[in-house]
């Protein structure tokens, strides 16, 4: 059975096309292989992550651990149980052994006295060596047993620089200690601690070291082999108190492994949405390479459409192109999501995350939506021009001219405008009334931006000629305007003798520019309002907080205090609590803090909190309708509860959040072991900023993990995290502009191959190679400039509503970035030049004879 | 002197064709009523504006009248819809044209066989061979037109418009692209297949060489039958040519 006459025009069209169609594939490809290797990196992360859970809970069958009252079990600050609880239980029948579980953070201080920086955590536990329960594995070495001994996990040793014998500096809860270390540990199949480092100590030592108090987190039971195991949990809770709980060992790994997959998810769907901005680009350079190719062979379809085949025929042709194109793509796109994979496990080990060792998992699932992801944005994109094809006339064979107007039929205006309005009312409504909370929000803005994209990129056809038109009189190329010389005439002309071309070109370009627009409008208002705010409110001379986000020993905050170069010290503490069925995070906090950071008192006065007062912002006091002298019942997490008098109502949250209670009335009521998130301190009386310096520098030497920072300082590092973010961002957004790069590469290749004829002849008219490059690379810089400059009006009135419905609490101020929209309309004009280099050079290198004889 | 036989293979009766409105209007066709009957070789030639093409395209279902009936046998063109032309135009008309005339993509059996092959009909192997045979391209099958020579190229034409046994052969300057050695050779092969083959060919042309080997002429201006020519000699046309010029 021979193959239908349709599927050999297909694949043939595709081969003949392949240097045009290959631009086109990489767009998609890209698209593709950043949707697989979201899906590839979090599978596989999460299959590993689990397994080290399961691993490290090794012999663990059942676990004691006290109750919590509410909230996510696996981030809940429990309180710690008593240890001499053990006896009891290892008394029970069929209970082979009983551990404490001890976890705290412990910084390793490297031979340069600098703390080892990881991603992960910096832990040290309690540990009974690889006999004992948990998973952990000795690699190399004995295990600690005595004062002064400690096992750090391989690959931090490694990373530090340290073998064993060597001393070893460890900043624990209770303050700086030296170790000798003696054993190299590792997880599991791993040599390291999953991105953490772990400092194991014998339980003695940990529980002095770790200022544990005789208290553990919680308490591990190994079973006598064959002793039921539900017969043993209920023996153990008949000896526990009420306020404690017993669970199984696999449940307290899925808990665990539960909460990192969370975050691994959010870093996942982050991913997602960048894919789909790309995936999105990618649409409109499909779109844009089929419709110019659809007008080129305009005489073969209508030849074909002569000799007998079908308006359908046609259609199914063109859509055929499309499936190759996306099959191919989503082949290479799950290839490559493999690569985007590794190279985020490379980047993040490379980093210290040790990721265990995992294969990348790709799951049907995975495949699956590749699939339809990849074919079906590209058979979307090809719908439109495969639609036009078949319209193409049979007559056009003999009579071209009669074939375009059939390629131009449309009732683009219309259609443009409902679009962008219906854009625009999604969008606001998302943005304004918030139906349906976060999701609702989220969807109608994300539904609402693309219709406006799909709006304005439509529109923007009827306004491409005559901003073209205007950008090649504006800009002075090099210092005349571009209109003044021939090849800029002919750049003008030629980008705006195909509009719908230019602007189709141009608007894959805006959707990335828009979106640069927007965050880049956002950013600098939230930049702003954190800067104001932060000047207005803070007081302090010295902020101290973590340099990663553990918190700090609590130690140390209480040694400053004792400082008499320094007036006033608070820490900051947090916690959680159920108000009117509500979890709400709590502040806590000295009443010196009153001194350090402005909240503007409306109502009452910080020093209540030394009483036992709670204080609360002025929103949620209007919500619950309570004022000074008022109470408020309160339950935490462990389950006690509290009925507190509203000491004082605030204006200024955003330092200290929305709830404020004394640090003693937070150890009142919870007994979970305190860190402090950041110490604010101001200088004593006639103590210069020097001296003052100096001894809280002194301090900090002992607890190396701590960054000490005075107002300047604190409001540049926390304006450099925000640019860290933002830079992700950008950086993540460069992909969605790299492919409306190619997309306008592509247009221009394409443009120059059908124009072989033309430049044939103005080279045999007398036109130099370069000149006729020049007009080329012009041709490519005012469709970026019109990309960009449609990307600006769009995506700054985005930003700016954005920016107004962001919570006053979080932005006050909305900011144009000029600068910023400077840069981006000159990177646009080196991006036209990038994306002419080839179709210029082969526009060039054209033999002139050759050229004219070309039909 | 041949036989002109009394079965029509197409006509137009009462044709117009007027394209733009009021004061741009130009009358393409104007009342041309005209048949071509089986088995002939016919010609229509006028100076350039005459309507010549358009008359062509109408008959061949590639355009529509303003007014007027087009038959292709005894089908009415204007009763069609687009799928029924399309499948008029695979079945019962072949084309050959002045250039572009074959898809680039597929080789030259395949240029051949494609309007029977976008309609699933299995092509007649004995009378494929006797046409590729009669166009002298056995051996040139399996060549891509960029391959082939510009006469070779358009006897793929002329084959791929045999192909199909059609009612009909519509051809739009066929030797207007080629010199006039091969220009000669193509139109005697398609001689042959009017002779030999009793095929029906009408054709549009400018050139009085190619209109000689008609067996009818057919003179247009301003969209008018305004002569006609039987067994013709290049020298009759010029002179008819000529007059009609004047």
């Amino acid at each position: 059975m021979m193959p239908s006459p349709i599927i050999r025009l297909t694949l043939r069209g595709v081969l003949a096309r392949k240097f045009r169609i290959l631009l086109t594939i990489l767009a998609v490809v890209s698209g593709v292989a950043f949707v697989s290797g979201a899906f590839i990196l979090t599978d596989s992360v999460k299959g590993a992550i689990n397994n080290l859970f399961v691993e490290l809970r090794g012999e663990v069958d059942l676990e004691i651990r006290t109750k919590i009252a509410f909230g996510d079990s696996a981030r809940a600050e429990r309180d710690p149980v008593e240890v001499s609880l053990m006896k009891d239980i290892a008394a029970l029948d069929g209970v082979r052994l009983v551990e404490a579980n001890l976890l705290r953070q412990a910084t390793i201080i490297k031979p340069d006295g600098e703390p080892l920086k990881t991603s992960g955590p910096a832990f040290g536990i309690s540990w009974n060596g690889p006999d004992g329960l948990d998973g952990r594995t000795l690699l190399e070495g004995v295990i600690p047993t005595k004062a002064g001994e400690v096992a750090i996990d391989k690959t931090s040793a490694k990373r530090a620089g340290y073998a064993l014998g060597d001393k070893v500096t460890v900043v624990g809860p209770t303050g700086k200690g030296e170790f000798t270390l003696v054993g190299l540990t590792g997880t599991g199949s791993t040599s390291g601690g999953g991105g953490a480092s772990v400092c194991a100590f014998d339980p003695v030592t940990a529980n002095e070291f770790l200022g544990a108090d005789n208290k553990a987190d919680s308490i591990y039971v190994g079973i006598t082999p064959g002793a039921p195991r539900s017969d043993v949990q209920r023996a153990i809770e008949k000896v526990i108190p009420a306020d404690y709980e017993v669970i199984t060992g696999e449940q307290s790994a899925k808990e665990t492994a539960g909460a990192i997959n969370k975050i691994i998810d959010i870093f996942g769907k982050v991913l997602l949405g960048f894919a789909a901005i790309s995936l999105f680009v990618s649409a409109f350079l499909i779109f844009n390479t089929f419709a110019i190719i659809v007008s080129q062979r305009m005489r073969e379809l209508a030849l074909l459409r002569a000799v007998g085949a079908s308006t359908q025929q046609i259609r199914q042709m063109i859509i055929g192109e499309g499936l190759v194109v996306g099959i191919i793509a989503t082949a290479l796109g799950l290839l490559g999501g493999l690569g985007v994979a590794k190279g985020i496990t490379f980047a993040f080990n490379a980093a210290g995350a040790a990721f265990p060792a995992a294969d990348l998992l790709i799951s049907s699932r995975t495949i699956i939506l590749s699939i339809v992801i990849g074919i079906g944005v590209t058979l979307a994109a090809a719908i439109v021009p495969a639609i036009r094809a078949g319209r193409i006339p049979p007559v056009a064979a003999m009579r071209p001219e009669l074939g375009f107007s059939a390629l131009q039929r449309s009732k683009r205006l219309i259609v443009g405008i409902a679009t962008l309005v219906a854009g625009i009312a999604l969008f606001s409504i998302g943005l304004f009334i918030q139906p349906g909370g976060t999701i609702g929000t989220l969807g109608l803005s994300v539904v609402g931006s693309v219709m406006l994209f799909l709006g304005v990129a439509s529109l923007s056809t009827t306004v491409a000629a005559p901003v073209s038109r205007v950008i090649s009189r504006i800009l002075p190329f090099p210092l005349r305007p571009m209109t003044n010389s021939v090849p800029g005439r002919l750049a003008s002309r030629n980008a705006q003798r195909t509009p719908r071309r230019t602007a189709s070109t141009a608007s894959a370009l805006m959707v990335g520019l828009a979106l640069v627009s927007m965050v880049s409008v956002v950013a600098s208002s939230v930049k702003k309002s954190f800067t104001d705010q932060l000047k207005a409110s803070v007081t302090a001379d010295f902020f101290v907080t973590n340099l990663s986000f553990q918190g700090l020993p609590v130690a140390f905050g209480e040694r400053l205090a004792e400082l008499p170069e320094l007036g006033s010290v608070s820490p900051f503490r947090a916690t959680r609590a159920l108000i009117n069925g509500e979890e709400k995070e709590i502040g806590a906090v000295k009443p010196e803090m009153g001194d350090l950071v402005d909240i503007d008192i409306q109502k009452g006065s910080i020093d209540s909190l030394a009483d036992g007062a709670i204080l609360l912002h002025k929103d949620p006091a209007h919500d619950l309708n309570v004022d000074v002298g008022d109470t408020i019942d309160i339950t935490w997490q462990n389950g006690k509860t509290s009925t507190l008098t509203v000491g004082g109502i605030y204006a200024d949250s955003s330092v200290v959040r929305n709830w404020l209670i004394g640090i003693d009335t937070l150890a009142e009521v919870s007994s979970a072991p305190p860190v402090d998130f950041f110490i604010g301190a101001k200088i004593a009386d006639g103590v210069s900023i020097e001296d003052a310096r100096a001894a809280v520098d002194k301090v900090a030497a002992d607890f190396p993990s701590a960054e000490v920072q005075d107002q300047a300082e604190f409001q540049k590092s926390q304006e450099d995290q925000l640019n860290q973010l933002l830079a992700i961002v950008y950086g993540l957004l460069i992909f969605a502009i790299f492919i409306a790069i190619l997309g306008i590469a592509n247009t221009m290749a394409l443009s120059v191959f059908e124009r072989t004829r033309e430049f044939g002849l103005l080279r045999a008219v007398g036109m130099s190679r370069r000149h006729l490059k020049r007009s080329v690379r012009w041709e490519a810089i005012i469709v970026s400039v019109f990309g960009a400059t449609l990307g600006i009006i769009v995506g700054i009135p985005l930003g700016i509503a954005v920016s107004i419905s962001l919570p006053d609490s979080f932005v006050t101020a909305t900011v144009i970035p000029y600068s910023t929209i400077v840069t981006i309309l000159i990177a646009s004009i080196v991006v036209g030049i990038f994306a002419a280099i080839f179709p210029a050079r082969r526009a060039a290198k054209l033999d002139v004879l050759e050229a004219i004889a070309t039909n | 002197m041949t036989d002109v036989s009394t079965v029509a293979a197409a006509g137009a009766i009462n044709a117009s064709k007027i394209y733009g409105k009021d004061d741009s209007e130009v009358r393409a066709l104007d009342d041309v009523t005209v048949d071509f009957a089986l088995g002939q070789f016919t010609a229509i030639m006028g100076p350039s504006g005459s309507g010549k093409s358009t008359l062509m395209h109408c008959l061949a279902g590639l355009d529509a009248l303003t007014s007027g009936r087009v038959l292709i046998g005894d089908t009415d063109l204007a009763q069609l819809d687009d799928k029924q032309l399309t499948s008029l135009r695979r079945e019962k008309v072949g084309f050959i044209f002045q250039a572009y005339n074959l898809i680039p993509t597929l080789s030259a059996l395949e240029n051949i066989t494609l309007p029977m092959d976008l309609g699933g009909v299995k092509p007649d192997q004995e009378w494929l061979d006797t046409v590729i045979d009669k166009m002298n391209l056995r051996n040139r099958l399996s060549h891509r037109p960029s391959e082939l020579s510009g006469g070779q190229q358009q006897r793929v034409a002329v084959a791929r418009a045999l192909a199909s046994r059609p009612q009909i052969i519509f051809a739009d300057e066929p030797t207007g692209n080629l010199d006039s050695k091969t220009g000669a050779e193509i139109l005697a092969f398609m001689k042959h297949a009017v002779t030999d083959l009793h095929q029906t060919i009408v054709m549009v042309t400018h050139d009085p060489v190619a209109a000689a080997y008609a067996d009818r002429v057919i003179f247009l201006a301003d969209g008018k039958v305004v002569d006609e020519v039987n067994n013709p000699t290049s020298e009759l046309v010029l002179d008819r040519m000529k007059r009609l010029g004047s």
